[in-house]
């Protein structure tokens, strides 16, 4: 009863986990015969000459990867999509103050089943209300902990492009004064430093937009066609902001400038069908092509909370029409951590420790999770669909409803 | 009274009786054509063919290694190792060393061309929402042949589909089973001699278009079985009515043909066994009734679509001859789509005289249905099951024929089955793998390495 009391004095454990090939989706690339060691939560040596460790690990030669990570999807946020009191996506007041770190449920089915994919940490995105500003982006880590919110009001999001009703004029004309208001206040401000109004403390919406025009928060903006991209580029270069595109199916058509610009890309590899007039030039081998463009590709599954588990497929798919396979992996690891200010997505010293061991190929099919760990943690990657399976795979003279 | 003057009674008997007397002329037999937009395919140009030293994945649950297959005047001719003796003059060869060969895929699910690409309103072809029962609309009059993704599934291997209404109705109508050839029209894509299918949907969908959406029946799952059942009611008194009609006139009577019904045509055609049903129902105790209910009205449930809780009654299923079409991981959007579990088509497969199939539902899945099949494949293998890629090949060809009523045409590569196709440039469970070349009836329609064969829709033409 006393210990309990006492200051904990813990003794870090130190992990190593040896004999992989490690895809460290740094300049360091792929590291066969590898081994990385974990102390605290975070990988404090890549590769050392000699592995001291508590634990040892040996990977058998199987492939070591940063977790992959999840971007702007609906995860914890929706556990049925279409029963309305299970979801918190949307909601007719959300400005862009909208927070869902305030609703985020670590302890939705679906997380357990993104785990099963390698996913470790994860963009959520408000799906937004009745104005193109849908809230802000949060940062969470997939262990199901009360403690998964990692970062809220991370990047600014903004739905652009065309309208069912009305005119996508007044969508990016919304954008477009916001940012020049905003701007012409700081300059204001900053040029009267007595006046009374610079006094005034700003409001919420006001700091955020504060924050994108000074590029510590990047603006992620969904357009499609290309004549709004353009636009997008052109706002870019007039405020000097922190742009990511989001979906973009005509970014192929603008690569040069995107990839000039800095632009980052966040999105998905699989779309190859013209599903409006806006999106006419989706295609399986764009997520290549804009890569070797030289844009920093981000490969995600946008909106969903259900199927995010899938990613890796859609990298290997990606691979399949022509990119290269390190982008791949960057695409879903660095590239994400990078263009939303991530401190994680690399095997590299300092970094979380959130890494995957496979049974093979990670893009594979054929491959499978035999390990896994966040911030050090081993994970399960057991959910609630293997339970199901278990139970009506148990031969019971009884009814499945006693076989737990 | 004179006895000579017949009685009034007994003229009236007389002419009664004349009405009806074999000796009298009868009117034209009224019948039902079953086949008014028929099918007006034909197999583009084609070569003899001999494609060699593959992997074959025959649909049959073999595998043969370094195997040749030879595709003559549209049939499959004959399949095993180094068939060039059997070559005739003019024959193209194909070199597909290190390819494999597996029959043209088939999706029993697809709503391409009734809900085409680009989705835009003009084009939202797929659900008749006016009526909970629209067994007279056939999804074949919504088609439009020129949705870009009849060309995406193709490059995915795609040879056969059928094209079904949406879900929103407990009886949407009738779906159509189309050649995954281009076309200017619908007929021109229609196989030959596949039977009509019937979309029927459980659960939430049509409750919610109607009790949610319109606050008319059915607002209830028990509102749903009672509007299938007063539909076969009303549809087997139309069949006994057109029977008797039918008989009497045979007797040589001149009987009264019936009113024509359009919606009562279709469901009396799934009562004399010529309608598969297709039906969308996610639940195991939604699907057991579904097999009661065709067996309480004289005919066989069919396939059910989605089946996402398809495992729970496996045994069900088989026994009662149900093919059941699945996906492997989509999930979580609706209450009935919760209990997903990714080995659920080999958990159906697994039970004796199954027929498991793999389906799409999709305009974007429709053109990586081995991938979805590899997910299920590899997914049950780590959890206990023993499955080949030659067997779970048959989830999209044979077993999807089989469903659709064509497993005597297509669906397998056998000596006289039409000469459906596909080479793949790898193992097609790889998520690298691509289709290389596509034959639908021994005609090549796609192949990656020359572009005169990647067909484009009139709609993407000149598009900047």
């Amino acid at each position: 009863m006393l210990a309990g009391l006492l200051p904990a004095i813990v003794q870090a454990d130190t992990l190593a986990v040896t004999n992989a090939k490690i895809y460290t989706s740094t300049d360091q690339g792929v590291l066969t015969n590898a081994s990385v060691i974990i102390e605290d939560g975070k990988i404090i040596q890549v590769n050392p000459e000699v592995v001291t460790a508590d634990t040892i690990i040996d990977a058998k030669g199987g492939i070591l990867t940063p977790g992959f990570i999840g971007a702007m999807n609906s995860l914890g946020l929706v556990e049925v999509s279409q029963e309305k009191m299970t979801r918190d996506t949307n909601d007719k007041a959300a400005d862009m103050t909208f927070d869902p770190s305030l609703a985020f449920n670590p302890k939705s089915v679906a997380i357990p089943f993104a785990r099963k994919g390698g996913i470790t940490r994860n963009i959520v995105a408000p799906g937004g209300g009745e104005t193109i500003f849908s809230g802000q982006t949060i940062e969470v880590t997939l262990t199901g902990d009360w403690d998964s919110v990692i970062a809220t009001e991370q990047a600014l999001f903004v739905s652009l492009g065309a309208k069912h009703d009305g005119s996508r004029i007044i969508g990016m004309q919304n954008l477009i004064n916001k940012l020049d208001e905003r701007q012409k206040a700081l300059t204001k401000a900053k040029s009267k430093k007595s006046d009374k109004d610079a006094a005034k403390d700003p409001t919420k919406e006001e700091l955020i937009i504060n924050a994108v025009l000074s590029g510590d928060k990047p603006l992620i903006a969904y357009a499609d066609r290309g004549s709004d991209i353009l636009q997008l580029i052109k706002l870019k270069q007039r405020f000097n902001i922190d742009l990511v595109l989001l979906e973009a199916a005509d970014a192929i058509t603008l690569a040069d400038e995107i990839a000039k610009a800095g632009i980052p890309v966040v999105m998905d590899a699989l779309r190859n069908l013209p599903e409006s007039f806006d999106s006419l030039h989706n295609s399986l081998d764009n997520a290549g092509k804009l890569s070797k463009a030289g844009v920093k590709v981000v490969l995600a599954t946008p909106g969903d909370a259900h199927g995010n588990y899938a990613l890796r497929y859609s990298a290997g798919n990606a691979v399949a029409n022509g990119m290269d396979y390190q982008e791949a992996m960057a695409s879903i690891t660095s590239n994400v951590a990078d263009t939303f200010h991530l401190d994680a997505g690399r095997i590299a010293v300092g970094m979380p420790a959130d890494i995957v061991l496979w049974s093979g190929d990670p893009f594979e099919y054929s491959s499978h999770i035999e390990k896994m760990w966040i911030g050090g943690e081993e994970q399960s990657t057991e959910s609630r669909q293997d339970v199901l399976r278990d139970r009506y795979m148990t031969k019971s003279s009884m009814p499945q409803a006693y076989t737990k | 009274m004179s006895k000579f003057a017949p009685s009034l009674t007994v003229i009236a008997i007389s002419v009664a009786l004349l009405g009806c007397n074999q000796t009298q002329q009868q009117d034209p037999q009224v019948t039902i054509n079953k086949n008014p937009y028929p099918s007006t395919y034909q197999a583009l140009p084609r070569n003899s063919t001999l494609l060699t030293n593959a992997t074959v994945l025959t649909g049959t649950g073999e595998k043969l290694e370094q195997a040749d297959v030879l595709m003559i005047d549209g049939k499959i001719k004959a399949l095993g190792a180094q068939l060039a003796g059997e070559l005739i003059a003019g024959a193209t060869v194909v070199d597909a060393t290190d390819m494999w060969i597996t029959p043209g895929i088939i999706d029993v699910h697809s709503h391409l061309g009734v809900y085409p690409s680009p989705g835009a309103d003009a084009h939202n072809d797929g659900n008749e929402v006016t009526n909970p029962n629209t067994a007279e609309v056939w999804a074949e009059h919504s088609v439009w042949p020129q949705d870009p993704a009849f060309n995406r599934a193709r490059e995915g291997g795609v040879t056969t589909l059928q094209i079904l209404p949406g879900s929103a109705n407990l009886i949407g109508g009738r779906g159509v089973t189309l050649k995954n050839t281009p076309a200017t029209t619908m007929q021109a894509m229609k196989f030959p001699d596949a039977p009509y299918g019937l979309k029927m949907a459980c659960g939430e969908n049509p409750k919610g278009a109607y009790g949610r959406g319109q606050k008319v029946a059915p607002m209830t799952r028990m509102g749903n079985m009672a509007g299938y059942r007063q539909a076969f009611i009303e549809a087997t008194e139309y069949k006994r009515a057109w029977d008797k009609y039918e008989s009497d006139y045979a007797a040589g009577l001149n009987p009264q043909a019936p009113e024509r019904d359009l919606t009562k045509d279709t469901l009396k055609s799934v009562l004399e066994g010529e309608i598969l049903i297709h039906n969308h129902c996610y639940k195991a105790e939604e699907m057991a009734m579904m097999v009661d209910l065709g067996k309480e009205f004289n005919y066989h449930s069919g396939t059910f679509h989605h089946a996402i809780e398809g495992y729970k009654i496996a045994d069900l299923l088989a026994e009662n001859g149900n093919c059941a079409a699945m996906w492997p991981d989509w999930w979580g959007f609706k209450m009935e789509a919760n209990d997903m579990i990714v080995e659920n088509v080999a958990m159906v497969d697994a039970v004796k005289n199954s027929c498991a199939v793999v389906h799409s539902d999709s305009s974007s899945t429709i053109q990586r249905l081995n991938q979805e099949t590899a997910k299920i494949m590899y997914s049950a293998n780590q959890h206990g099951f023993e499955l080949t890629e030659e067997h779970v090949i048959s989830w999209i060809t044979s077993n999807a024929a089989k469903s659709l009523g064509i497993a005597d045409k297509t669906g397998s590569l056998e000596v006289g089955k039409n000469a459906d196709v596909v080479i793949w440039n790898s193992n097609p469970f790889s998520v690298y793998a691509q289709v290389n070349k596509v034959f639908i009836d021994g005609a090549k329609v796609f192949d990656r390495q020359d572009d005169a064969y990647r067909a484009k829709s009139d709609f993407m033409l000149g598009q900047q």
